[in-house]
């Protein structure tokens, strides 16, 4: 159901920003304040709000449930790696997956979250499902936090054109009383802790009528329980994946030695490339090469200081340029992807050409000068 | 891989100043979030007045495709394929056959696939409306499938026209809906057309649904091809990874609707455009900092870290910075750092970078407003022209992206095997009823016979497979050698060896070519631009034959300025050598022999030649060139023959800026070049062969409703009594076709000579192709010829001859080149002219090959 879109349509003139947008603002701040790595969205549509998640850096695994697979897969494809996510793997892992399903059916794929979210999911249950739905939720899949929000009922007769619900899948809109009884004793029952808020605020004068969308936000109130129990709960997959996509992340070995060997070979050929042309201007030149302008070349500043302070000086023999692993470890991005010197050698092992004790990068410039 | 827009200018209205929208960068965008596309509204009726014009009348428009979830990007949409443009119907002659009969038989297989439905498949497209009208497209689709269970589950819908691969029982459907406002709509779906397989619109559409294929595959899209991002090749010396992918396209070819895939590498950047200034700017210095970050990044075509879309750099705002605000689009203004906090979560580090500038193309061409992008944020695809110019890097490159053809054919048969073992892409492919032959086609080409190739009375057999003459032409007179009497020889102090070794060399070689050379007048320079300018000016006489400069660097100013000095305000042909080149001695009496050869043909020399059985024929050559950097001006080359052997031609230049039609300009060329070749043959020619290279996807409807009328008026306005044959051939080298010969079991090279005419030609068009080069590595690429235009009443065979003998008749290669000599040369004086002299050099000039 696309229900973000109508009821933007209907309140794009009430809210600024929108609604819904409110309402993913508030999931947003959620995360920021809790820092929580799994996330799940139960009734995720068309995807918007993992979307907007999949940038959140604390996330590393962020999950989507939906009874409608045609709607997730409408735009899963946006939460699908970039181009770039391969060019410049970043430093977390993530994986994003969507599962078609029902929130009144239990699937060990949604064990161990630490945020559940469920926006605008329960009003569309049936009677049947919502009953299910605290067992599922609470009780199997035992988030740390669980997010729920639904329409506030009182609000709706601010909302012109509104007759019975907001939307015509909906099958029922709870006041603020329902709501909250439903929630406190969902809440006893699992042994959560939760809290009433809402995005939305009531015109001024009105503010009994409460947030137009109401939000609980429950929290565990007993601690991790860690895999043990959870492999006390075997229950059989029932959802469908319908999509996962594992983002490129410098957590792979695969991906960290691809960036580790870019970056040396990189660096390598920069000094390689400074010792040369050095060469060439003194033999060609000699007198000038004291004209060099030292000041704003950062990069041969940061060498010579380097070279004076602890000897690890590149150098030429015979057709074969040497520049120690001590250098190049020492620049400031190869250290940050590699950690330690032991990680650099078995990174690069076999990968780059090394001189015979493996102590420096060795390039062959004979061919090199054929060609110019 | 972006094809440059607009390269005819034909359609394009005045557009808006670039600088006007500099100074206002609270008018910038950012570029939007997915959730924040615009509407499609304004875009869909500016395709269909597109559409609409394209069609030939008769044949109902269906439009609106644009708007599927498949966009393409940009909200662009070109007819890429120029479907719809019937050229043929026009030429009596080619009706019944286009296909030529010489040569030698040879087997072929290619890169297409045919697509085939099941029978009496068709395409049933009905208009929606509703009742009361609803606006918005997206609550018009939701509206519409809650009645998937009438619809059924594969349809592709835009608002307003609705696909289906099956018709509903009557042709119109009333269909209720209720919004959540309780109000009652009433959808009616209308029949309004059943489109057979071959229809225009039914090929747009099954290129819209191979996309969605492709996409199912998990392949990344930037710009019109699809990459597979999980397996790339990293090229760490040169910071560069390459993605294999494919490009696709599915028309209607002779006799079969077939998809025409390869495999395509996209070469994208490990490096941020921040990491680029940064090194350009320890490579530069500061003060040419700015000028030198314009040229190298102005033109390429950026990804954002953030959503998965292509920006091209047009310009860079150095007065901006990530601090700078732009208007949202609720009226509020904000800052890019903190509009890619909130909304990404990104934190830009360097908040005193500049912001780089795109241009936002909608509709035709115009320039709807400028995006701001941030450089930390953007990763370079693509090489610049100075990656292309540096050897070891293009090597290396080569050795993924030249594939061989048994490599290219496996990697091609990888991604079938994907179609095939993906189970989603097979439902979507059934649903539509639509399915596709895994195996290539093969059909049977020509081998034309090898030209023969005279030079000073004699005739030369060479290996034609090697497409090559270099060696049984060495040391044979040339058919007229230009003296050089009186030449300058300039050089700084470091080069003086270096010039004494290759006046040396050249008096070695020059004798046997029938050269005669007298001692230079040998000049020393200071190593300056202006040092060079003030020689010049002092020692360059009328009689000066041709002035040589050694340049010790590549840097371009100093060549831009001599053969600025020398096409304009001196016309004296030139010969510019780069130091480095002479220094090796075992290639010094090669390089010498190439430098003869060459500055002979500079001055108005001819080397060899081929029979040409045609007689009063005059050829002609265009080409465009497209200044990307500087004011952004378009150059047409124009190069025309001027004697019966064509070893001789004509040349001019028009320059243009930007929106200006290249066409008048054209006109005139035509018009004096038919003067110049009466003067040379006492009368006017009785045929004419235009070779049009430079057009791009989409632009052969302006070509044949524009250029080619305006060829006719030229030709007019001559005489009433002058009406002479004319032909014209578009060429193109950019071609997705690729043949395979099947020889001894394995997948070769088809020999240069290879002519196709069948099976993989445009049913609509009088068209062929030719594969007329070698290739040393890699896959052979056929050029492909249009002949849009023909009153020359010749067999198809004489055409195709014709063209694959004038690919012997470039001075500069001692071979066979890609396409016919006229056009290689205009290519070559449009490069010199949009490169280096930015407007029409002397006219003086214009019946030597000066521009090699």
């Amino acid at each position: 159901m696309d229900k973000n879109f109508q009821e933007e349509f209907m309140q794009i003139t009430k809210f600024e920003p929108p609604l819904y947008k409110q309402r993913y603002q508030f999931v947003k701040d959620l995360v920021e304040k809790y820092k929580p790595k799994k996330v799940a969205d139960l009734g995720c549509a068309d995807c918007s709000l993992l979307w907007m998640l999949k940038f959140c850096s604390c996330i590393e695994v962020l999950a989507g449930l939906d009874i409608c697979a045609s709607i997730m897969k409408e735009k899963m494809h946006t939460l699908s790696p970039l181009p770039v996510d391969y060019l410049q793997p970043s430093e977390r892992s993530l994986t994003v997956t969507l599962h078609h399903g029902s929130v009144a059916h239990k699937d060990p794929c949604m064990l161990g979250f630490d945020l559940v979210t469920c926006i605008e999911l329960i009003e569309h249950l049936e009677e049947s499902e919502l009953k299910k739905f605290p067992e599922v939720v609470f009780g199997f899949m035992a988030p740390r936090i669980v997010a729920i929000s639904t329409p506030n009922s009182e609000f709706n007769t601010l909302l012109p054109g509104v007759k019975l619900y907001r939307h015509p899948d909906h099958k029922f809109e709870w006041s603020q009383a329902q709501f909250q009884s439903w929630a406190l004793e969902t809440a006893r029952c699992y042994d959560y802790s939760v809290e009433f808020t809402g995005v939305g605020h009531p015109p001024a004068g009105m503010e009994k009528i409460g947030f137009c969308t109401q939000i609980g936000v429950f929290v565990r109130k007993y601690p991790q329980t860690g895999e043990s129990i959870q492999s006390e709960k075997p229950t059989e997959a029932v959802y469908k994946t319908v999509f996962k996509a594992v983002y490129p992340s410098l957590k792979d070995e695969k991906y960290l030695q691809n960036a580790v060997i870019r970056e040396v070979i990189f660096t390598a050929q920069i000094i390689k490339h400074r010792l040369m042309s050095k060469r060439e201007e003194y033999s060609n030149d000699p007198e000038r090469k004291s004209k060099s302008q030292p000041s704003m070349d950062h990069f041969s500043d940061y060498l010579e200081k380097l070279v004076v302070e602890k000897n690890m000086e590149p150098f030429v023999s015979g057709n074969e340029v040497y520049i120690p692993l001590a250098t190049i470890f020492s620049f400031p991005k190869v250290n940050r992807l590699c950690g330690t010197f032991e990680k650099l050698c078995k990174l690069i092992d076999g990968k780059v050409t090394l001189s015979s004790d493996g102590s420096a990068v060795m390039f062959n410039i004979e061919h090199e000068n054929e060609e110019n | 891989q972006q094809g440059a827009p607009g390269q005819l200018h034909g359609r394009q209205q005045p557009q808006q100043q670039p600088q006007q929208q500099l100074q206002q960068p609270q008018q910038l965008h950012v570029p939007p979030a997915q959730s924040e596309e615009p509407g499609g509204h304004g875009r869909l009726r500016a395709y269909e007045n597109i559409l609409q014009e394209r069609r030939p009348e008769g044949l109902q428009v269906s439009s609106g495709l644009q708007d599927l979830s498949l966009r393409d990007r940009g909200g662009r949409r070109r007819d890429f394929h120029d479907l719809g443009v019937n050229t043929r119907q026009a030429m009596v002659h080619v009706q019944e056959s286009k296909t030529g009969f010489s040569g030698k038989m040879i087997k072929l297989t290619t890169n297409h696939f045919r697509l085939t439905s099941r029978p009496q498949w068709a395409l049933y497209q009905y208009h929606v409306c509703y009742s009361p009208d609803m606006e918005a497209r997206r609550l018009r689709s939701v509206l519409l499938f809650q009645h998937e269970e009438t619809i059924g589950k594969t349809h592709a819908f835009d608002g307003s026209i609705l696909f289906l691969p099956k018709k509903l029982d009557s042709k119109v459907t009333e269909l209720f809906s209720r919004t959540r406002n309780g109000e009652d709509v009433k959808i009616t779906v209308t029949l309004t057309n059943e489109l057979p397989p071959t229809s225009p619109t039914c090929l747009q559409f099954y290129n819209i649904i191979f996309r969605r294929l492709l996409k199912m595959l998990n392949l990344q899209q930037i710009g019109r091809n699809y990459y597979n991002p999980s397996d790339p090749v990293s090229i760490p010396n040169h910071r560069l990874m390459v993605w294999l992918g494919f490009t696709s396209s599915i028309l209607q070819y002779e006799e079969n609707i077939m998809l025409c895939a390869d495999v395509s590498h996209k070469v994208l950047r490990e490096e941020t455009v921040l990491d680029t200034m940064h090194s350009l700017h320890s490579q530069v210095g500061e003060e040419r900092f700015r000028d030198t970050c314009a040229k190298e990044l102005i033109g390429l075509i950026v990804l954002t870290k953030y959503n998965n879309r292509t920006y091209r750099i047009d310009d860079i705002d150095w007065d901006n910075s990530p601090k700078g605000t732009f208007r949202k689009s609720d009226g509020s203004e904000m800052t890019f750092v903190e509009y890619y906090k909130k909304q990404y979560n990104i934190e830009i580090s360097d908040w005193m970078q500049p912001v780089l500038i795109s241009q936002v193309k909608r509709g035709r061409g115009n320039i709807q407003g400028s995006v701001a992008l941030i450089p930390e944020l953007c990763s370079l695809t693509g090489l610049t022209d100075k990656m292309r110019s540096d050897f070891s890097m293009m090597k290396d490159l080569a050795i993924h992206t030249r594939l061989p053809p048994e490599q290219r054919q496996r990697e091609l048969g990888r991604l079938l095997t994907y179609i095939q073992k993906d189970d989603n892409v097979q439902k979507e492919l059934r649903n539509w009823g639509l399915s596709f032959d895994y195996k290539s086609v093969s059909f049977t080409g020509r081998v034309v016979q090898g030209e023969k190739i005279f030079q000073s009375g004699t005739m030369f057999d060479y290996n034609p497979q090697f497409a090559d003459w270099t060696k049984e032409t060495r040391g044979v007179p040339l058919i007229r050698a230009v003296p050089m009497d009186s030449w300058l020889l300039i050089y700084t102090r470091r080069n003086y060896d270096v010039a004494n070794t290759l006046l040396q060399s050249l008096f070695k070689v020059t004798p046997s070519m029938g050269i005669r050379m007298s001692k230079p007048n040998m000049i020393e320079v200071d190593d300056r631009t202006e040092s060079y300018l003030r020689v010049l000016q002092q020692r360059v006489t009328p009689d000066t034959n041709i002035v040589v400069c050694i340049l010790s660097s590549s840097r371009k100013d100093k060549y831009d300025a001599i053969k600025k000095y020398l096409c304009t305000d001196c016309p004296i042909p030139s010969q510019c050598v780069l130091a480095r080149t002479l220094s090796k001695p075992q290639t010094i009496m090669t390089v010498a022999t190439k430098i003869a050869l060459q500055m002979n043909c500079k001055m108005g020399g001819e080397l060899w030649s081929i029979e040409i059985p045609l007689k009063q024929v005059m050829i002609v050559g265009i080409d465009c060139y497209h200044d990307t950097v500087s004011g952004r001006q378009s150059i047409a080359g124009f190069v025309a023959s001027l004697n019966q052997p064509v070893t001789r031609w004509f040349s001019r230049c028009v320059v243009q800026s930007r929106g200006q039609e290249l066409v008048d300009g054209i006109k005139a060329c035509l018009q004096t070049a038919l003067r110049n070749w009466s003067k040379w043959n006492k009368c006017l020619p009785s045929r004419i062969f235009v070779y049009r290279d430079g057009v791009g996807d989409g632009q052969l409807n302006t070509l044949v409703n524009y250029e080619v009328p305006q060829f006719l008026d030229c030709l007019k306005s001559i005489g009433t009594d002058y009406s002479p044959r004319l032909t014209v051939i578009v060429v193109k080298k950019r071609v997705g076709a690729r043949f395979f010969a099947e020889i001894g079991g394995g997948l070769r090279n088809p020999p240069p000579g290879t002519v196709v005419d069948t099976v993989v030609t445009r049913p609509e068009w009088y068209d062929f192709f030719i594969v007329s080069q070698t290739v040393k590595n890699g896959c052979v690429a056929p050029t492909h010829y249009n002949v849009v235009y023909d009153t020359s009443q010749l067999k198809p065979d004489h055409v195709q001859r014709l063209t694959y003998k004038l690919c012997h008749m470039y001075y500069n290669w001692s071979g066979i080149i890609r396409v016919p000599a006229p056009c290689q040369y205009a290519h070559k004086l449009a490069f010199l002219v949009g490169q280096s002299i930015h407007r029409e050099p002397n006219l003086m000039l214009s019946d030597r090959l000066y521009y090699l």
